[in-house]
């Protein structure tokens, strides 16, 4: 009962602080947009000109698509291009926002990766009069294209963001192009961190796998699904060619590399240890193209894949020309 | 029988108890060297460790393969089974002995919640400074500052209880509650400013698990799994003579305050290398000991090296099947000890109430 | 001699002691009396080495029993204390074995002790399965194995070994403490009966508020006077009720 009370109050509260902007504020551009989210919803974008993006890719894309003005904070997980935590007020992380955080800032969208969470806040964000849009994920070539063009469309920026998506496509097919010239896929364990002892690795159904799949390697994981930890001697078994490691380090004295688990598989005799930058590979954004096919060459070394074109969005000073 | 032998019908149960335990350790061990992901027949298994120990194997062609997952992986792995099985029923029947209660453990003391708060200090705060660092600490900050927290933690709840030379054992438990809330806290502070892998690495590590196991972390933890297992064994007369009571313990010629910081000290080091090494793995410390007293007795001179074995066969068999039930994906260990313990100590409970009341 | 001098102890606001002095002596029982709180029990745990006095020295043989040390001191004396809780199942032979020094193992001993109380049949029950009586006679066996393990004739503290005893086995710790001070011991025990008292002590030491009010052979102190100051009672000693049966311990035998 007392916490119904409050949660209205909160409710009460929450909806003068989203209200009050509008008063002042005017629509940036054009007619509403009406979209149905990833979480079903109907909604309409009435006034883009000051969004909340919570989640990395979310962030990439709008720089890339030039609309960093229009944002207004951004979540944690928005490391890529650097200057987003820089100049932006950082909301939290994507996984453990506050309503309060989120709309103090006097935001006309939020744009969130699905997933975002806890469940109970996005309830609150979806109910209150800021318009709440859950962006769905894609872990392949047309899922990363297709989120790009739904953050435009949210944004009224179908133009720009059919130019951006048009140009990640080919970058993908590509990319698509590159995977031909593997005869012979190679198998390689993506380690997540060492934390409770046993490696950490990623499974079916993470984004681990799904990079992989894009750079055209196996993934000898594939009968544990998500990150779980692994029976070191199992790893052996596997014979990885390759260990993808997520973080930094990465020199043939890394700790990982000295573990008798390891030790003994190709790949640690041949130094094939391969560290990753997370945001860069896992994110699934404009970038991974380019992610991919850096792991590619890490792997596949024989086949001399050549560089994807530069992109304005794949420089770390990345603002749109 | 009985007046020439001098023992009762209990005692002689009791010496078949110990071993039976000495036999099941035995048979975890080599379970757990022979049966893996990699297919090593049981015959090259014994024939790598005996040449390990300088014999001559004739015969067998082994590989280079076999030999170091049996020598490299199996056998350190095994050998922290059992020290960590070894140590947590071990600290987990002094620690009954010394409370005078079937349900005290390790954590009474501040073990598992100073452990807990370092490891996730660590984790959270020296870990992503420590992918850059040097092998030794990359791969031994964790353990070494569970350790520490352990180790702190207890001096502390120690100093705390101890007024005048004498410590009060009940001043002891409500300190230990008192100061593991204050670590829940503190364990809670840092997960709410984790990142998800790291929630999720302090998550698996709290679950225990024997897969870090190498001969560099086996060597750092023996040394202060041997002092609680070379300690245990002369407090077991102090230990009988506890169980009525401080006082009466004392008037039989037991030193009291000394037999509780000697207990203190070598649990506190005992279960925390075991911890440190293994995460924190629930359980073996209660029902261990527990089930030997009712199978040859609550006397502390067999239990506690019955403890030491049972509790490492205990640990080697749910580690065997952590590792091959949901293989190549590891169950987290802790969740075996309690997914197996929980229900039998239940049983347990039941059958005797059925004894007790019809 | 095991001797108590001059000693003080306090708990905090208050006094329980104050200027007593015991003494325990090879060959006699000395009984203590006296009323709720009148320092008893205190004294026969300052006596035990349980309690530190605050002021004055506990003696064993002319010896401290602070230098002695726990070990070299129950190689002296043997104590039952008043309650006993046992924690875990151990059997009644257990219990008693653990009077027995370190290290040793006298199956023997604990059954003539064991035999001494009455509970000659008993050794393989779980203690916590006996009558309260019956306990406390398991606890007497021992006191007895410790005692029987002193190097020479030791001394026996007794506090209030009879609480929960039944009249024969009453009569049995008599018997028992007139044995060990025939053996050459010397014992003390705490009593509330005076009968029992009259029967067991060479010497009745009484306590009233924390001090010695009388000590003496029991015809000296259990006088009508004395007990009328020490209990707060008007008293009569040896008389007889006008009507109704009576039983006094010093009329029985044991069977």
């Amino acid at each position: 009962m007392a916490n119904a009370i409050y949660n209205s109050l909160k409710l009460v509260f929450l909806l003068c602080v989203t209200i009050l902007p509008h008063e002042y504020l005017g629509a940036a551009e054009g007619a509403p947009v009406e979209m149905v989210d990833s979480a079903g919803r109907h909604v309409a974008a009435r006034d883009t000109s000051r969004v909340v993006a919570i989640g990395g890719s979310i962030t990439e894309i709008l720089y890339a698509l030039g609309l960093e003005d229009r944002i207004v904070a951004v979540d944690t997980t928005s490391v890529f291009p650097p200057q987003a935590l820089k100049d932006k007020p950082d909301v939290g992380y994507m996984r453990a926002l506050s309503a309060e955080g989120v709309l103090a800032l006097g935001p006309t969208l939020v744009l969130a990766m699905e997933g975002a969470g806890p469940p109970d806040t996005v309830k609150v964000l979806q109910q209150a009069s800021v318009p709440f849009i859950s962006v769905p994920e894609g872990h392949d070539a047309e899922g990363v294209v297709a989120k790009i063009r739904f953050v435009a469309h949210a944004m009224g920026a179908d133009e720009k963001g059919n130019a951006l998506a048009d140009a990640v496509a080919e970058d993908f097919s590509a990319l698509a192009a590159m995977r031909q010239r593997i005869s012979e896929p190679r198998g390689a364990v993506f380690v997540m961190s060492m934390g409770g002892g046993s490696p950490m690795v990623g499974g079916q159904g993470t984004g681990a796998d799904a990079a992989f799949k894009l750079a055209g390697v196996t993934n000898v994981m594939s009968a544990i699904t998500g990150y779980k930890p692994a029976v070191g001697e199992a790893v052996l078994a596997l014979e990885p060619y390759a260990i993808v490691k997520m973080g930094r380090g990465g020199g043939a004295d890394d700790a990982l590399l000295q573990l008798p688990a390891f030790a003994l598989t190709p790949a640690a005799r041949h130094k094939r240890l391969i560290p990753v930058d997370g945001a860069y590979l896992l994110g699934f954004g404009p970038r991974t193209p380019q992610a991919a096919r850096d792991l590619a060459a890490a792997i596949y070394p024989d086949l001399d894949l050549p560089k994807l074109p530069e992109r304005p969005w794949t420089k770390a000073q990345g603002a749109a020309p | 029988m009985e007046a020439r032998t001098g023992r009762t019908a209990r005692e002689r149960r009791a010496r078949l108890g110990l071993l039976a335990c000495a036999a099941l350790a035995l048979v975890a061990t080599l379970a757990s060297l022979a049966v893996g992901p990699v297919t090593i027949p049981v015959e090259h298994v014994l024939a790598i460790l005996w040449r390990a120990v300088g014999g001559s194997a004739a015969g067998a062609e082994i590989g280079l393969r076999e030999t170091v997952v049996v020598l490299d992986i199996r056998l350190p792995r095994t050998l922290l089974g059992l020290m960590v099985g070894a140590a947590t029923a071990t600290a987990g029947a002094v620690m009954q002995g010394i409370f005078r209660n079937p349900l005290a453990d390790p954590g009474l003391i501040g073990v598992s919640s100073g452990a807990a708060l370092a490891a996730v200090l660590w984790i959270v705060l020296a870990a992503p400074l420590a992918a850059a660092l040097p092998l030794a600490l990359g791969s031994f900050g964790l353990p070494a500052s569970a350790f520490a927290g352990a180790l702190m933690v207890t001096m502390v709840l120690h100093v705390v209880a101890t007024r005048d030379g004498r410590t009060s054992v009940a001043t002891l438990l409500f300190a230990g509650i008192a100061f593991g809330a204050m670590a829940g806290a503190g364990t809670g502070i840092m997960l709410f400013v984790a990142s998800d892998q790291q929630l999720r690495d302090f998550t698996f590590w709290t679950f225990g698990s024997l897969g870090g196991a190498t001969w560099a972390k086996l060597t750092a933890a023996a040394p202060f799994v041997l002092v609680l297992l070379a300690l245990a064994p002369p407090l077991a007369r102090a230990l009988d003579a506890l169980a009525l009571g401080e006082a009466a313990a004392f008037h039989v010629g037991i030193d009291v305050e000394r037999v509780k910081r000697l207990a203190i000290a070598g649990v506190a080091a005992g279960a925390g290398a075991a911890v440190a090494a293994a995460g924190v793995i629930g359980f073996v410390g209660l029902v261990v000991p527990h089930l030997l007293r009712l199978l040859i007795g609550p006397g502390h001179r067999l239990l506690l090296p019955a403890s030491a074995l049972a509790g490492g066969a205990l640990l080697l068999g749910a580690d065997l099947v952590a590792r091959t039930i949901a293989a190549p994906a590891e169950l987290p260990l802790g969740i075996v000890t309690a997914a197996i313990g929980a229900p039998f100590f239940l049983w347990l409970l039941l059958r005797r109430r059925a004894e007790l009341f019809g | 001699m095991y001797e108590a001098k001059e000693i003080d102890y306090a708990v905090p606001g208050r006094l329980l002691l104050e200027g007593a002095d015991l003494s325990v002596r090879p060959g006699r029982v000395t009984a203590l009396i006296g009323p709720n709180g009148a320092g008893k029990s205190t004294l026969l745990k300052v006596l035990a080495g349980e309690l530190r006095p605050r002021r004055g020295r506990v003696l064993v043989d002319g010896r401290d029993i602070t230098a002695l040390g726990p070990a070299r001191l129950a190689q002296r004396r043997a104590v039952l204390p008043q309650d006993v809780q046992v924690a875990f199942p151990f059997t009644v032979a257990e219990v008693a074995a653990i009077g027995l020094p370190p290290g040793e193992r006298a199956p023997s001993r604990i059954a003539e002790a064991l035999e001494r109380v009455d509970l000659a049949g008993f050794r393989d029950r779980p203690y916590a399965a006996l009558s309260g009586g019956e306990q406390q006679r398991v606890q007497i066996a021992r006191a007895l194995t410790q005692l029987a393990s002193c190097a020479g004739p030791g001394y026996l503290l007794l506090d209030e070994p009879t609480s929960s005893l039944d009249l024969s086995h009453q009569l049995m710790v008599v018997d028992l403490a007139r044995q060990v001070a025939r053996e050459g011991g010397g014992v003390a025990a705490v009593l509330h009966d005076l009968n029992l008292a009259a029967m067991i002590a060479d010497e009745i030491v009484a306590l009233k508020n924390g001090q010695i009010a009388a000590r003496g052979t029991p015809a000296e102190v259990l006088t009508d006077a004395i007990v009328a100051d020490l209990y707060a009672v008007t008293a009569r000693i040896g008389s007889a009720p006008p009507s109704g049966p009576f039983l006094l311990p010093q009329a029985m035998t044991r069977a």
